[in-house]
């Protein structure tokens, strides 16, 4: 490969070094110089995580070739501050506890430095637009513009530097805002990720993933990878026993690697261990895979017709899970209602969007454990079933789990540690998988979408006399959390109330989607969603504010739920009276009374967002380009 | 009609807290150290939700020494005892509770020793911030003098527990059954501002209240809220990943939107506190309920601003401006005198 003499200023430091040409700073930053703290989140210039100055502006260092950076003066997270000190800007983040998995944490400490020193006297809508540019899906923002609010504050002498400091406690830590014991080490960069991780002698992986949405592989051919200078070995289903293979959360449906059939674009067929990523991913292009195309599935309503192409042989009826939940008499509770709503409601797939992509690292140990090290949110059941499927003692399985750059339920699936595995029992070297963004989209599970025909009986006077309620999801190629999903979706389906006679149904079905699985509220949401929006549909129809309505029906100690459990605490009453009141909520029939009402606009809410903030601040503005 | 208009509405939300329908469990090892400092040992880390931190307030509040003088282990299968998943909202109740109990034990021990030294009544010995002390006496140390009494005597302060929350399994016939021990409560209320000539949805602000059983780090709690809106408001708005015959079309973030700094509304969160009785630390937990109402929330204000009820999520401009295009003043109300009188026709 050709190398190229790159010369420039690292946090201060001159840097002379010779590096591959194909490199982006990014890589030049992490890969040679071994600063981590610069994150990669997507390689596209999308979520801001890998933000650096470059000559004291604002770069996305994925988007930069190195050869560009040469000469230039970089300034990195790692340079901000002394070794074991932090600015103002990390201390302000620190206090305010603005970092939470911490992954997009760098960059957003890059960016809203760079904002305070294009203006230092930056107004929130400034600084809100200059950090539009790093996306963070923990936090919701808004402890970040806190942060550097009070780092403004404190820099420009209007605030004293120890309102940086923890507050002193009273009698007790429970309910203390104690300081997050992490963020030092996550707001200075510090803090190793799977993928900031290195080995001595350590293997980078590839995985060449399924084109096809359904396919049976014919064939597959590695040999000509394997013979490329620099390729270790070549993995396919074929190295995993094939009476062992499966996994998954509910159902062990899903093999390491595909095994004679492909369920959805993305899945692993083959994977690749090279001495260096570039090696690896060349040789992916050699393996020879022969697919013969089948029909697929990809609507949750065709995959229960007849004749549906069959997802899972086990399932000829392509059903993951179903759950009924039944209470009371729901023919006898709607003939005694009032008024009958009825209405259907969708939810759609979604991503979660963990800003670090799925990273990991296997090693035998020295006493023959196989150790796997990544951000897994479930290390009990992977080695569980790791072990099971390696036809290991269970001790022979080591699991640790890295800090997880969020997770929301997507890093529940074993769906890459199997491979990493496998590649260190053949090799005896440690071997390491970073997913691309784009491969961590296709690969990973997804919330399941959801539709609900929902049925609503109420008498005039706004109690609900029964409710029927049916939910079909798509739950994609492999079964993961479905079950679970469709279990919490049932029996949270009616939301917070009392419902005497109620006929409950949750179906998953297997499709050739992208698989769906656990995401943040497993289920709940998508079926609340329903409810919620029944209950305003409700009261309008029975001219009632939507409070009251819901005080009607609501759960208290003594109801029973959906599920004919008798709650012993329940402070739905309490959570309502203070959101009525905390939100000076003006009372009223949900009937479009948006022109008249009175309680809008208030201190509480913010201004709508106009954009162009930063360019009527005055200073700077006309010359600055923020790449 | 105006350009802008400005609309409200509310919705309602519960969850049950840890494992559903089945026994769930964690460990956790505990031990008062030299220097007055303490090991915790348990199968957890981070996902962000700042539960590290937790962890080091509870047992630096039961065993009295400062949180940053918790050191807590790695989440090692091979090393650490079993504290099972990151998920179902079950960190905080379940390790947290665990740990308690550990803390208490090695507590215990301590205690025992200090008190046969002192020759006081076990129950006259607190302990908080670093400082051991028996109630009405002078004997006052620190909690490093009293790790070194301790250990002088041939005791290592250790303690271990296992915390069990008890649900069972569902009916398969009518699903009946206790899916968890304990559940929480929630309500939002969302403010929006939608363009009519655009379609766009702005949210302007939320009124988050969330019952949390007990807010161990409120500052925590308020950051699992509004990470949770957010996500709720993404769900709501824009977030769509799309497939094209099993081919997504959403294949990097330009494609699949996430909201961004100037998408985020005033969150006002308030924490309602209705102890959990069936555990020792009285926490339930935030960290999934915080985003169940907030979609149907901001759908509800749509409705109150522009009198369009969007069912299908998310409700992004394009959707928004067919739905305005399609309707019938007075559609609404139409439809809604029509299923009163289906309803009479029901009842005759």
């Amino acid at each position: 490969m050709p190398k190229l003499k790159i010369e420039l200023d690292v946090n201060g430091r001159k840097i002379s070094r010779e590096t591959d040409a194909y490199k982006r700073l990014l890589d030049f930053l992490r890969d040679d110089l071994n600063l981590t703290g610069t994150k990669e989140g997507c390689g596209a210039g999308e979520c801001g995580t890998c933000s650096v100055f470059v000559d004291g502006k604002l770069v996305k260092s994925c988007l930069m070739p190195v050869a560009k950076a040469s000469g230039t003066k970089i300034e990195t997270i790692e340079g901000l501050a002394k070794p074991g000190d932090l600015t103002p800007m990390q201390k302000a983040f620190h206090k305010t506890g603005a970092s939470q998995c911490g992954y997009c944490i760098p960059g957003m400490v890059m960016a809203a430095t760079s904002a305070l020193r294009q203006n230092p006297n930056a107004g929130i809508e400034e600084i809100k637009e200059r950090l539009g540019g790093n996306i963070c899906r923990c936090t919701g923002y808004t402890k970040i513009f806190e942060a550097v609010e009070l780092a403004k504050a404190v820099i420009a002498g209007d605030m004293p530097e120890d309102a940086l400091n923890e507050d002193a406690v009273g009698d007790s830590y429970i309910g203390h805002n104690v300081r997050r014991l992490d963020a030092p080490s996550k707001v200075s960069g510090r803090l190793r990720y799977a993928a900031d991780m290195k080995m001595h002698d350590m293997l980078q992986l590839q995985v060449l993933r399924s084109p096809h949405p359904h396919a049976n592989i014919v064939s597959i051919d590695t040999s000509a990878a394997e013979a490329m200078d620099g390729v270790v070995c070549v993995i396919t289903s074929a190295d995993v026993p094939d009476d062992t293979d499966g996994f998954g959360v509910f159902v062990h449906d899903q093999p390491i690697m595909a095994r004679g059939v492909v369920r959805h674009v993305g899945e692993a067929v083959a994977a690749v261990a090279a001495e260096d990523l570039v090696t690896a991913r060349r040789a992916l292009s050699k393996i020879k895979v022969v697919y013969e195309e089948i029909a697929g599935v990809f609507d949750p309503e065709d995959a229960l017709k007849d004749g549906a192409a069959i997802v899972h042989d086990y399932a000829p009826d392509n059903v993951v899970k179903h759950i009924p939940v039944r209470k009371g008499n729901v023919e006898a509770g709607f003939a005694n209602a009032d008024i009958i709503l009825e209405d259907d409601f969708s939810t759609q797939q979604v991503e979660h969007a963990y800003l670090e992509p799925e990273a990991g690292i296997a090693y035998v140990d020295a006493d023959d454990v196989i150790v796997v090290i990544s951000p897994s949110q479930n290390i009990t059941h992977h080695r569980h079933m790791l072990s099971h499927i390696l036809k290991k003692p269970i001790n022979k399985v080591r699991f640790i789990m890295s800090p997880v750059g969020g997770g929301f339920g997507g890093k529940e699936d074993m769906i890459y540690q199997g491979m990493l595995a496998i590649v260190a029992m053949k090799t005896h070297r440690p071997v390491q998988l970073n997913f691309t963004r784009e491969e961590s989209i296709i690969a990973s599970a997804k919330r399941h979408p959801s539709r609900v025909h929902y049925k609503m009986g109420l008498k005039w006077n706004g109690e609900i006399t029964a409710i029927q309620f049916n939910m079909l999801s798509d739950g994609g190629a492999y079964g993961m959390s479905s079950e679970g999903v469709m279990r919490k979706a049932a029996i949270l389906s009616c939301g917070p109330y009392e419902v005497h006679n109620l006929s409950v149904d949750t179906t998953a079905v297997y499709t050739n989607n992208t698989p769906s699985g656990a995401f943040r509220t497993f289920g709940g949401m998508q079926a609340q969603f329903a409810t919620e929006s029944m209950m305003d549909m409700a009261a309008e129809a029975l001219e009632m504010d939507p409070f009251q309505i819901r005080r009607i029906n609501m759960m208290k100690i003594g109801s029973r739920t959906h599920t004919q459990h008798t709650l012993t605490a329940a402070s739905l009453d309490r959570c309502l009276d203070a959101a009525e009141k905390e939100s000076r909520w003006e009372n009223g029939t949900p009937n479009v009374r948006g022109d008249k009402r009175s309680d809008l606009g208030g201190d509480d809410t913010r201004a709508p967002c106009t954009l162009g903030a930063r360019f009527t601040s005055g200073k700077n503005s006309d010359k600055e380009r923020v790449a | 009609m105006e350009r802008k208009l400005q609309g409200r509405g509310m919705a309602a939300s519960w969850y049950g807290i840890a494992r559903t329908a089945t026994i769930d469990r964690a460990g956790a090892w505990a031990e008062l150290d030299d220097g007055g400092t303490a090991k915790i040992v348990t199968g957890v880390t981070e996902i962000g939700e700042g539960i590290l931190t937790l962890l080091a307030q509870v047992a630096a509040d039961e065993l009295g020494i400062k949180p940053s003088e918790v050191t807590i282990g790695d989440n090692d299968t091979a090393r650490s005892p079993e504290a099972a998943h990151a998920g179902a909202t079950r960190q905080t109740y379940m390790i947290g509770n665990s740990v308690h109990l550990a803390a208490r034990e090695a507590k215990k021990h301590l205690f025992e020793q200090l008190a046969d030294h002192w020759d006081v009544e076990i129950d006259t010995l607190q302990s908080f911030d670093g400082e051991v002390w028996s109630n009405d006496t002078n004997l006052r140390i620190t909690m490093e003098e009293a790790v070194g009494i301790c250990k002088a005597r041939g005791v290592v302060p250790v303690g271990s527990a296992s915390f069990t929350a008890y649900g069972t399994g569902l009916d398969p016939v009518d699903g009946s059954g206790s899916p968890w021990q304990t559940y929480v409560f929630g309500t939002q209320v969302a403010e929006v501002e939608v363009d009519t000539y655009t379609g766009e949805v702005q949210v302007l602000g939320i009124w988050a209240v969330h019952d949390v059983g007990r807010a161990i780090n409120p500052r925590g709690v308020e950051g699992q809220i509004e990470g949770g809106v957010i996500q709720g408001l993404g769900q709501a708005l824009m977030e769509d990943y799309q497939t094209v015959d099993g081919h997504t079309t959403t294949h990097g973030f330009a494609k699949y939107i996430l909201p961004t700094s100037l998408d985020i509304p005033q969150i006002n969160c308030t924490i309602v506190e209705d102890p959990d009785p069936l555990s020792p630390l009285g926490a339930k937990g935030i960290g999934e309920p915080a985003l169940v109402p907030t979609a149907p929330a901001i759908m509800n204000a749509i409705y109150d601003a522009i009198g369009v009820r969007m069912k299908s999520l998310p409700a992004t401009p394009e959707k928004i401006l067919k739905a305005l295009k399609d309707k019938v003043p007075g559609r609404e109300m139409y439809v809604q005198n029509a299923r009163k009188q289906r309803a009479q026709a029901h009842r005759t």
